[in-house]
């Protein structure tokens, strides 16, 4: 079962290249620390979901590289064919002379409509090489102009073409003090479309990757390039084959599909966060050891304090006791406890059947409405994952973004309370009607994810 | 009449044995042991099937009476449900290449009270699970059609088939594996023998009847004249009635109550041979069941369908495009159902937010 990747602008086309080197640096690694069969299994299950195999040739990356400007894909291709192990398809690309100059109105209303058989082409041509399709995986920033316009309209004619596609948009969340001055605008505009036409909008923030960079990385001068590898280490614990059920005795092949079934059924509910330890410099892997017992540990608190990563966690927040029969709100949970409504764990390495999830399960950290056996699932592989001899994942579905969401929404209001840059807009044919659309559909979902 | 009694009386739980054996083999595929709660389970699937004789169900629960009842649930399941034909059907060596076609069925939807302490959000959770499921399904259906289609084009011109021109999935695999012909083999040669068998018993079957009859006939008259279970007898075999008139011709019941009753029954019978034919001549040109997916070149995605039953001799065809237009048209009908369904909702929400103060209505 395969997946198609559609890049998109210049983040999603550099983030998109960093996924697809870290997935192949993995599979060829040699710190798989399994059986050979087991690695053998991995090693099919992943070329299957991302790559087509050629003849003679080394993989090619089932994606499609779309941007304005041909400078950032040239550079992706090339620095794909160089590594040797895997590159793209040559043809698999859609470029322009110049860019949308960070118009989110330009990408939507003008250069997707008049792109889209193209572009589309494309897609369907990467689609029909599948022999099974498990859904689509566009990458994209929310605030730029190519990206988050286009992305937002090729994403509403991907859902048209394939009505019963699975649809997982990863979107980068900009800088809170970023150099776009109408990036809130953007993000509003992406954010409302995306939900209408997406099945699952997954969030990396920049500001939070950079921290990672920072802290636990240790890096000086933290270069996008940088901030895009631990993005796509932390993509590629997600997407890496694993067994989706407890003894099971395939690598699942519909990982969209399972991920959505979990996560996201409920049309008003899909903002998924990302949480990945441990992170560290590659250099100081050798001298960790990891033990179960405390990774699910750390992580259980990170997404209960909203922590970002495994260093200055809020240990003093917990969940609220259960004094009230289920189906009451809970009246006294503490103002920064992060409610979920469902959560994935992935589990890669060593000694993965033994580990005691229990405390994920505990019914306090969900929603009213929703079980722990509904609302909690574990994936595990014992093939370990890009050298880390332990690694936990969790995707959550909860009010990890509420606040980010709160102030970008807000941000935008006050800008489009006083008109400000709105002309930039309208001239593409983005009315204040639409304005006003996607703010009620984005309060919407606040509030949705408020009451939880 | 008494000697059957005695003669009967060690075999109900072999007559059990009987009935569960076969709805197993050819309604489930689960091997048990005997036990009281197959009792309940042979009443509940007897039921379930629209068997209404209440004796039946008056039996005790140890089994350790109640063959002449048995005998008759399972004559009756015999003919109503054609049970031989579906053990075959079931027991075909499979070719790999079937798919199945159904007619969607209208059910009206059951009312169901609010239960309010189901939240809203958690019914809303489970419907979009199940679309999300249904999907992945989709998903796997198109894959092996993919497939299959690569086959049938690999393979296309080597069959010894003229008619049909390409290997099914079944073929080709014994094509890449050849040291399995002896398990197909095998399979193959017991399908012959049940065929055989079956040829076997359709000559004698009459005689079975023939016997039923015999036994059954002296039972509470009312009871039996107003069952449907005998109205499903006479349907198929007239002679019953004839038959049950010899037997009881020597006692004195050419009453005015039994030519009632059997003219009341005799009417029926015609009614549903009625509308038997009528259905028949609905159905004549549409797919429903199993089906063999046959690829044709020259007309692009043609199927040809096996009918399931053996009796038939022709071959009938039925190409894809027209089940796909049939399936269209039905889609097409029910989407104007639920556009229809979902406006009276949004016209009902609208009145109930009129009502309300400061209320803002936002529809999806």
């Amino acid at each position: 079962m395969s997946i198609v990747t559609v890049q998109l602008g210049q983040c999603g086309n550099q983030i998109g290249r960093e996924v697809f080197n870290a997935i192949c640096s993995d599979v060829h690694g040699t710190h798989g620390l399994c059986s050979k069969k087991e690695n053998e299994s991995y090693r099919d299950a992943c070329k299957e979901r991302f790559f087509c195999e050629e003849e003679t040739e080394v993989p090619v990356a089932r994606a499609v590289l779309v941007d304005m400007e041909p400078k950032v894909i040239s550079q992706t291709l090339s620095m794909a064919a160089r590594s040797g192990y895997w590159k793209y398809d040559d043809r698999s690309r859609f470029c322009q002379k110049q860019g949308s100059g960070n118009n989110w109105a330009n990408g939507y209303s003008v250069h997707g409509p008049r792109h889209k058989e193209v572009i589309m082409n494309l897609v369907q041509k990467e689609a029909e090489k599948c022999d099974r399709l498990g859904g689509f995986f566009t990458i994209m920033s929310m605030a730029g102009g190519t990206g988050s316009g286009l992305g937002a309209f090729v994403t509403q004619c991907l859902r048209d073409a394939f009505p019963t596609s699975f649809i997982l948009n990863h979107v980068i969340w900009p800088y809170g003090t970023g150099e776009v001055i109408v990036q809130n605008y953007n993000s509003v505009l992406t954010l409302s479309h995306l939900y209408q036409s997406s099945d699952a909008i997954l969030v990396h923030e920049n500001d939070v990757i950079h921290k990672i960079c920072s802290q636990l990385m240790n890096i000086k001068q933290i270069s996008f390039r940088d901030v895009n590898q631990v993005i796509a280490h932390q993509l590629g614990s997600v997407f890496q084959p694993t067994y989706t059920a407890e003894g099971g005795l395939h690598y699942s092949r519909n990982p969209l599909g399972d991920l959505m079934e979990t996560l996201v059924p409920h049309p008003e509910f899909k903002m998924l966060g990302l949480r990945n330890i441990p992170q560290m410099p590659e250099n100081s892997l050798a001298y960790s050891t990891f033990s179960w017992p405390g990774l699910i540990k750390h992580l259980r608190q990170m997404l209960i304090a909203n922590a970002k990563m495994e260093e200055g966690i809020d240990w003093q927040v917990q969940p609220p006791s259960r004094l009230l029969p289920p189906l009451q709100p809970f009246p006294n949970r503490p103002l920064h406890f992060n409610t979920s409504i469902a959560n994935l764990v992935i589990l890669r390495g060593k000694d993965t059947h033994g580990v005691d999830l229990g405390s994920f399960q505990d019914p306090s950290l969900y929603t009213s409405w929703l079980n722990p056996r509904d609302a909690f699932n574990a994936w595990k592989t014992p093939r370990a994952f890009n050298k880390y001899e332990k690694s936990a994942s969790l995707v959550s579905n909860s009010q990890f973004l509420l606040k980010p969401l709160d102030n970008v929404v807000g941000k935008a209001w006050n800008m489009f309370a006083s008109k400000a840059y709105i002309h930039q807009y309208t001239k593409f044919g983005i009315e204040e009607e639409d304005f006003l659309d996607s703010f009620t559909a984005l309060e919407q979902v606040i509030s949705s994810y408020t009451i939880l | 009449m008494g000697q059957y009694k005695e003669v009967f009386h060690p075999l109900p739980p072999v007559l059990y044995q009987l009935l569960i054996k076969t709805i197993y083999s050819v309604l489930f595929s689960i091997i048990f042991f005997f036990s009281d709660n197959q009792i309940r389970f042979v009443k509940s699937v007897l039921w379930y099937h629209g068997y209404d004789r209440p004796e039946l169900y008056r039996l005790p629960s140890d089994g350790s009476a109640g063959s002449r009842e048995l005998l008759l649930a399972f004559s009756w399941l015999l003919h109503r449900l054609s049970l031989l034909e579906q053990l075959l059907a079931r027991n075909r060596v499979k070719t790999g290449d079937q798919t199945s076609v159904q007619k969607a069925i209208t059910e009206i939807a059951p009312e169901y009270g609010l239960e309010d302490r189901v939240d809203v959000r958690y019914l809303q959770w489970l419907n979009g699970r199940l679309r999300f499921q249904w999907r992945s399904l989709h998903a796997q259906h198109q894959e092996l059609c993919k497939l299959l289609h690569k086959i049938h084009v690999f393979t296309s011109g080597s069959h010894m088939d003229q008619i049909l021109g390409h290997f099914s999935v079944t073929e080709t695999d014994l094509v890449r594996q050849p040291e399995n012909y002896k398990q197909l083999l095998q399979l193959l040669e017991s399908e012959t023998m049940q065929l055989e068998a079956f040829l076997e018993w359709k000559q004698l079957e009459p005689v079975y009847w023939q016997w039923m009859v015999m036994n059954q006939t002296d039972f509470e008259r009312c009871s039996f004249l107003d069952s449907n279970i005998y109205h499903t007898l006479f349907f198929s075999f007239p002679f019953f009635l004839f038959s049950l008139q010899v037997k009881t011709g020597g006692e004195d019941l050419q009453t005015e109550e039994f030519s009632v009753a059997a003219r009341k029954i005799q009417e029926s019978v015609e009614l549903k041979l009625l509308d038997l034919t009528y259905l028949c001549a609905e159905k004549k040109n549409k797919m429903h069941g199993s089906c063999r997916l046959v690829f044709r070149s020259k007309h692009p995605a043609s199927k040809t369908g096996f009918e399931r039953s053996i009796f038939k001799e022709h071959v009938s065809a039925v190409s894809a495009t027209e089940v796909i237009r049939e399936l269209q048209m039905r889609e097409a009908s029910l989407d104007r159902e639920l556009k229809q369904l979902r406006e009276e909702c949004r016209q009902r929400l609208d009145k109930i937010a009129e009502g309300l103060d400061g209320v803002i209505c936002i529809s999806p």
